[in-house]
Parts: C-alpha cells; structure tokens; sequence
C-alpha cells in the first residue's frame, strides 16, 4: 500500500520534472517510425523507438516513457503480449498507450482493450493528427496521475491518522468505504461489505443495536453524529476503541440521500488518555491510588453517606521505623518493603469487602487503599457500621502489616500505626477526616507503636495544645524568651567547684515557666531542637570565655547534645563554630550525650565521638546505667566522663541495689580511667555514700539548683568563700 | 489525384498522390528529404518481406504469411501503392484464414504488383525531382 502510493506520487513528480515528454514508438515499418519522428518531435516530444514488442518492454525500462505508441502486429513480439507484460511492470500499470490497428480489424481492437491498451488508432495513421491525439492522452494521464496521487496522499493521511471514510446511499443502501476504513475496522482479505447492514454486521451487541439507533436517529432528526464502539480485531485478539463520526445529506426537496461519515481507530489515544490518568492518580511505587484520587473517592463517599445517613471510616497508617528499612537496606528495598505492605493491605480490604459484601448493592468495592507518599497509608471504609467495624479491620491491618517480610535476601519486620476517624463524628470533608485519621495515628504513636487509636475530642485538644506550644516555641527561640540557667558541679574530693552544666529555661509569656521537660522533646520533634542547640553551644561558650577571661579557677562548661542534633545535624561543625567564635579553649567545653543515644546510633556514634575528642573537647555520658550498654562497648568509646543516673542516686541510702550498681560504675569507669559524676545529688547522706565510694565529682540540689548568670556569680563568691572559710578551719 | 502507370500489359499501378504529398507534408526544414527516404526504404526492405512471404507460401507458413503481407500491406500504403496493398490485405486475410490456394493465387501477382509500383514511384519521383 505505500509502496504504491509512494510510486503514485513519484510518477507525477518525475513527470512534471521532466522538460520533454517521451513518447515510445513501437513499430517493425521503419518508414512508419520515420514519419511519426518528426511530426511527435514538432509537438515537443522526445521520440524513442522499438521495433518490436521485446524492445519495447526492454525500452520500457530504459526510459520511463510518458507514453506509449503500439503497433499491434510485429515479429518477435506482437503488441498485444507488449502491452501485456509491460501492464505488469512497475510504473507500467497506468502508462498510457495507444493501439495501433487495421482499419477493420475489430478482433485487435478487442483484445488490446482487453490487455490494457488505452486507446486505438486505426491504419493507416495520419500523422498530422497523431501528436495531437498523444497530448489529448497525455493530459488524461497527467490528470490520472493527480488524481492517482491525491488518492494516494489521502490514503496515507487516512493511515496514519488510522481514520477510514464511508458513505452510505440510503436509498440503494449501498455502502462505500476506503481502504483504511477496512483496515481500522479490521477487516479480513477480501471481507464484502456492501451494504450498511453488511457494516454493522460487524460490530459486536450491544454497540451494534447502539451505533444503529444513533444513525437512524440522525437521519431522522437531520443532524450530526459521533458514536463509539469497540471491537476486537481477528489479528492479535486486541480490543480496538472506534470513534464513528456522519453527517447526513438532504436534497433539495429535504430528503436525506446519503450519509457520509468517518471511522477512527482511537485506542491509542484512549491508552494515552489512561496513561496519563494513571499518572495523576496512581501512585508509581506501589500501584495504589494516590492522594488526589483518594480525595476523590473520599468526597463520593462523603456524598453516598450523606445521602444514605450512614457512616464511614479513614484509616491513617504509618509504618514505624520505615526509616531504618531505606537507611540500612536501601532504597529499592524500601520499595519492594512498600509494594508488600500495599499488597497485603489490599488483601485485608478484599476481605472485608467479602465479608462485608452481603448488604452492599453496588458491584464495585467502596473502600480504598491509598498511598499518600513515604511509609504513609491510607485505608479508606467506604461504608461502617459502627466504630468496631473499623477496629477491626485496623486489628487485621496490623497483624497482616506485622508479619515478617521477605525482601531480597534479607527478612525484615515492620509494625505498623494506625489512626482512625469515623464519620460524621470527626469530620465532614476530606480534610478534617484526614487530619483527624493523622492526629490519632500520632498519638497512637506517642503511646507507643504497634497499635491504633480513634480520634476523640482530648486528642484533639491535646494536639491542639502541642500545636500551638510549637508555633510559641519557634517564636520563643527568635526572640530571645529561652535563658540558659547553669547547675554547678564540685570536685567531692576537693570540694571546689568542677564546672556548670549549661541548661536552657523558657518562661512563657503567658504560661510562666515551662519544664524542659515538655519543650525539649517537643523541640526534638519538630526538629526546632537543632537551632535551639545551636543557639544554646554558642551561648554556654560565649560565657565560659568571659569567666576565663575574668579569672575564675579552672572548671568545665558542660552541654547537652539531642539526638536529634547528634543524628541529623552536623553537630562537629556546630561545636566547632561555638569554639572558634568565642575563642574558647575547647578544654573547657564538655558535651553531654545519653548512654540510649550511643546505643542508637552504633559506628557512626563512635565515629563522632572520636571527632569530638579531635576536636579538644571532653565528652560525657549523661544518665548512664539506665540504658543497656554492654560493657565491652563501653571500653570502645572515646569518652571521659560517666553520670550515674539520678534514679540510682535517689535511693542509695536505702536501697543496696542501688548502691551495688554505683559501687559497680565506680570501680569500672575508674578502671577505664573515667571520671564518674553522680546527678540528683539532694541529701548529705547521699553525698557522703557517693564520696565514700570514690565517685569523683556530684551534682544536685544538695549543691545548688541551676542558676541564672548573676546569680550564679554570688553562690560562687560564697561558696568560695565557704570552701576557704572550711579549708582554713581545717 | 492519382498517377496512372502502364507496366505489364494487362496490368494497370495507380500510385495515390495524396500519399504522397501527406509524406512531403512531414518534411522538416534542413532535414534529408523525407519523401525519398521512405521510398527508397520500400524499396530497399520490401523486397525481404516478399521474401518471406514467398517462403512462407512454399513452406505452407501461413502465419508468416500474414505478418510479411500484414507488413507490407502497411508500407505500401504509406507510398501510395494502393493496389499493392488491397493486394496484400487480401493475402493477408487469406493468410488469416489458412486459405492456402487462396495465398499461392495472390502471391503470385503479389510481386509483380511491387515490381510496377517501384517503377511507378520512381517515375513519380524523377518527375519531382
């Protein structure tokens, strides 16, 4: 097909190209040949000869002539086996060519029509008139050609458009079509259809009965119509989508005489169109619907409840400590974790559709699983009950999610959170169901993971608080309402003061004082903490440079390092900025970390306490013991101080475990060479236990309470005082 | 118009003129003369088609029969022997219709007939010449 449009196409073309038309004469009478020379060469043509039906053919070839002038009867080869074999060459199917016969010799007329010939002219030729009738011929060829290569673009457009066109008589019922209308329809070789009967034959119930009806009605009602339809083709089996767009055609009189319409094959578009549907609302790691879809559905839901009074949930998961999974296992595993949880959380919900299936009329299911985007779910019950109904599908979800998972080759095990709403109690549109779903979800996790939670009123009040002490924190730290109050730390031995740790206060404008407590780890949640320590290094050293400078004896600035600062900031390069801004020798700077924070954190930890020590700083561990380090690890870490945990200091005068345990941190951290400071030190009793087992410095009440600058500077002026009034006494 | 000749006794060669001005007519400036090209091109090759005519007769080839005289028919009327070629014609449906008696009667005078219209056309000529 397109090799003969294309060579449609050239044909007029090279016609056109060419200045002079060939003419060639095919002739065994020489002298005939010699007389049409001239007079064809007068008109403007180029003459090429052949003397019989082989040259000609070989003639043919050579030159691509325009036209061709056959004498009938020749040796060799006659005209009419001319005429036959050059009809079957290339280029030679629509070549012109005229018929040179006897006067009377009607058998040749005959059968050069019958082999192709175009036109005839009868013996004896008058040559004055043969050029003329060539250029009559000529310019029905070149005309044929046009039309020809009209056709052929036509069909090419028609191709590549994959759009066939039809017209249909109604009165004769008589129904044409083009070859891409075959093809689009999927019409098999040599497939009859005559009639529009014979068409619809081909399309399958109920879109025949459908494509019929639209018809008949347009001819009835004299307008437009499009009409879709699928088939399946006999090629491949695939299902085709087809758009068939008519129009009718009245005459003068309003009659409708025909209808001329269109086909097109429209299954690309349709996939395309899908493409980018599936794009916009499917998520592409698991497959699931995405947010904007669960909108979707949700706002349907919304409706149907509203409409049927009835309930309905969202389920919010969160996988906990999805995190870990991305950070050791990558990224692919992390995927591959997220497609087997969305796996499984789809199966949950087919259950619960066939359970639940029995009172729901519709034939779709009406929940949903979505993925919002990282670890995080949602399920959404299209319709509840009551509020158990979702507990337990929220029960199922977690022991299904809770099974160990196989990912490459490692077997990994996620829990998962789970926060529930119920409509219409917690919400009357997407966002407020959302939120609500979240809200329980974060303080099911607060309360520990592994579990589910319905929204109440007190949770939302609750996250109501904590949201509005967010904003009051992130205000507090840009206007300066944070202090720093600094608790003092002596030498047991000695009794002179060791050093101060450096510990932040926040007096709300309203709320008054607010324990640290309650702000430091809402700081380390919304990551306010990283700032805030920032903010708190710089001050403790910026102080302790001006209490160097002003003379003070020796002693540590001591400050505490979150988690969150250890793991997600660079905490080495905030330390170092502290120090190189204040000027401070770093030997009077001591960071505080907790024992559970190490543990955390394994080689990289141990990789930024060896920086912290590169750097000239002491590093301690605060509330040691209450966590669960090994003691082999504890001989790996570049530390050189432990705080023994309040709790242990608070009973030590009545409870012998206790002391066991401090006597046991003593002995060990003094082997280690580590200097042991014990906290919470309140009582003289406590104080006098700790300094008879060696521990070497104490902290706590008993000694002060942490004081703000000023103050600080008079307990010191006294208590040096003190300590040379005892030291002199002695 | 024609040009009448007295060749053989009982036979008489017309020679049509309009033939012949309608060649003269197809002369093209500074070219050789057309007229006595395609005479003397009759002249020269008819010969070998009664040739092979005459062969076609005594071998009872009644098909080659039909394409010399069918040939011949042709180029003499493009001279103007008109007679030569009813003549022919006439052989040439004889031929057609294997007519073999019919063919060996009109082959004879077939050659005779050409041998006068030469000689008619040559007189023609030298006259316009």
């Amino acid at each position: 097909m397109v090799d003969d449009s294309t060579q449609a196409v050239q044909m007029v073309v090279s016609s056109l190209l060419r200045k002079k038309p060939i003419v060639l004469h095919v002739d065994d009478d020489i002298a005939s040949l010699m007389m049409a020379e001239g007079a064809l060469e007068d008109a403007g043509f180029e003459v090429v000869q052949a003397a019989n039906g082989q040259e000609a053919i070989d003639s043919f070839k050579k030159y691509d002539p325009d036209i061709i002038i056959m004498d009938a009867v020749m040796p060799i080869m006659d005209g009419f086996d001319a005429i036959s074999g050059i009809r079957q060459l290339s280029g030679g199917e629509h070549v012109p060519i005229l018929m040179i016969t006897g006067l009377d010799d009607l058998d040749s007329i005959t059968r050069a029509y019958d082999e192709g010939a175009t036109d005839f002219l009868t013996k004896p030729i008058n040559f004055f008139i043969l050029p003329h009738r060539v250029q009559y011929m000529l310019r029905s060829k070149l005309t044929a050609d046009e039309l020809r290569s009209s056709q052929a673009k036509l069909d090419n457009a028609q191709r590549i458009a994959r759009l066939g066109n039809w017209e249909w008589c109604l009165s004769s019922n008589d129904f044409f079509w083009s070859c891409e209308f075959g093809r689009v329809l999927c019409f098999e070789e040599h497939t009859s259809v005559e009639s529009w009967s014979d068409f619809l034959h081909h399309i399958d119930e109920p879109d025949r009965s459908n494509v019929q009806l639209i018809a008949e009605q347009s001819v009835e009602e004299r307008q437009a119509f499009n009409v879709e339809f699928s088939i399946v083709s006999w090629v491949d089996g695939s299902v085709r989508r087809l758009r068939l767009e008519a129009e009718p055609h009245c005459q003068e009189n309003g009659d409708c005489s025909h209808m001329l319409g269109t086909v097109q094959d429209i299954t690309e578009r349709i996939n395309a169109q899908k493409q980018i549907h599936d794009l916009a609302y499917y998520d592409l790691v698991t497959g699931l619907p995405n947010r904007a879809l669960l909108s979707e559905q949700l706002s349907y839901t919304l409706k149907l409840s509203k409409r049927n009074d009835s309930k309905f949930s969202v389920l919010f998961l969160d996988l906990d400590h999805f995190k870990q999974v991305n950070d050791t296992l990558g990224h692919d595993a992390g995927d591959e974790l997220l497609q087997q949880v969305a796996s499984r959380l789809t199966s949950v919900v087919r259950e619960t559709d066939m359970i639940s299936g029995g009172d729901d009329d519709d034939s779709e299911s009406r929940h949903t699983v979505a993925r919002l985007g990282g670890d995080e779910f949602v399920v959404l019950l299209g319709v509840i009950n009551r509020a158990e109904d979702a507990a337990r599908v929220a029960e199922r979800i977690a022991q299904a999610v809770g099974m160990p998972y196989k990912v490459g080759n490692n077997t990994v095990s996620v829990t998962s959170t789970i926060g529930i709403s119920i409509y219409p109690a917690d919400g009357d549109d997407f966002e407020s169901m959302m939120k609500s779903a979240d809200v329980a979800m974060y303080y099911a996790k607060e309360s520990g993971r592994n579990g589910y939670q319905f929204y109440s009123r007190s949770i939302h009040e609750q996250s109501l608080t904590r949201f509005s002490l967010e904003a009051d924190l992130r205000l507090a730290i840009e206007t300066n309402q944070l202090t720093i109050a600094y608790q003092p730390k002596i030498d047991m031995e000695t009794g002179e003061l060791s050093g101060v740790e450096a510990l932040t206060r926040w007096v709300h404008p309203q709320k008054g004082i607010m324990s640290p407590s309650t702000f430091i780890p809402l700081a380390e949640e919304t990551g306010l903490i990283v700032p805030l320590g920032r903010w708190v290094l710089r001050q403790a050293c910026e102080q302790m440079q001006r209490w160097v400078k002003s003379g003070w004896p020796p002693m540590v600035m001591a400050v505490n390092c979150s988690s969150v600062q250890f793991t997600k900031s660079n905490v080495i390069e905030d330390i170092n900025e502290a120090i190189s801004v204040s000027g401070l020798d770093p030997k009077y700077l001591e960071i505080e970390l907790t024992e559970s924070l190490l543990l955390q954190d394994g080689e990289k930890g141990i990789q930024i306490l060896k920086d912290m020590k590169e750097l000239g700083i002491q590093v301690a561990i605060d509330d040691f013991g209450t966590g669960f380090s090994s003691l082999s690890y504890l001989k790996r870490l570049p530390v050189d101080k432990l705080k023994i945990d309040k709790s242990f200091v608070d009973d030590l005068a009545t409870d012998s475990g206790d002391a066991a345990i401090v006597t046991a941190i003593i002995t060990l951290s003094h082997n280690l060479n580590l200097t042991v400071v014990a906290e919470g030190v309140e009582t003289q009793e406590q104080f006098d236990i700790l300094r008879g087992f060696k521990c070497n410095e104490a902290q706590g009440y008993l000694i002060s309470c942490p004081l703000e600058i000023d103050n600080l500077e008079t307990w010191m002026n006294n208590y040096h005082a003190r300590n040379l009034d005892k030291a002199s006494g002695m | 118009m024609a040009l009448e000749i007295n060749g053989c006794d009982d036979v008489t060669v017309w020679i049509d003129e309009t033939a012949l001005k309608a060649i003269e007519a197809l002369q093209r400036p500074g070219k050789p003369d057309l007229l006595e090209r395609i005479v003397g091109l009759f002249k020269s090759e008819s010969p070998k088609t009664l040739a092979s005519l005459v062969v076609g007769i005594d071998s009872m080839d009644m098909e080659m029969v039909r394409v010399a005289a069918h040939t011949l028919k042709s180029s003499s009327a493009y001279v103007g022997a008109l007679e030569l070629s009813e003549r022919l014609k006439e052989l040439e449906h004889a031929a057609h219709e294997q007519n073999f008696p019919a063919c060996i009667a009109l082959g004879d005078s077939v050659e005779d007939i050409f041998a006068d219209s030469c000689t008619a056309l040559d007189q023609r000529m030298s006259k316009s010449a």
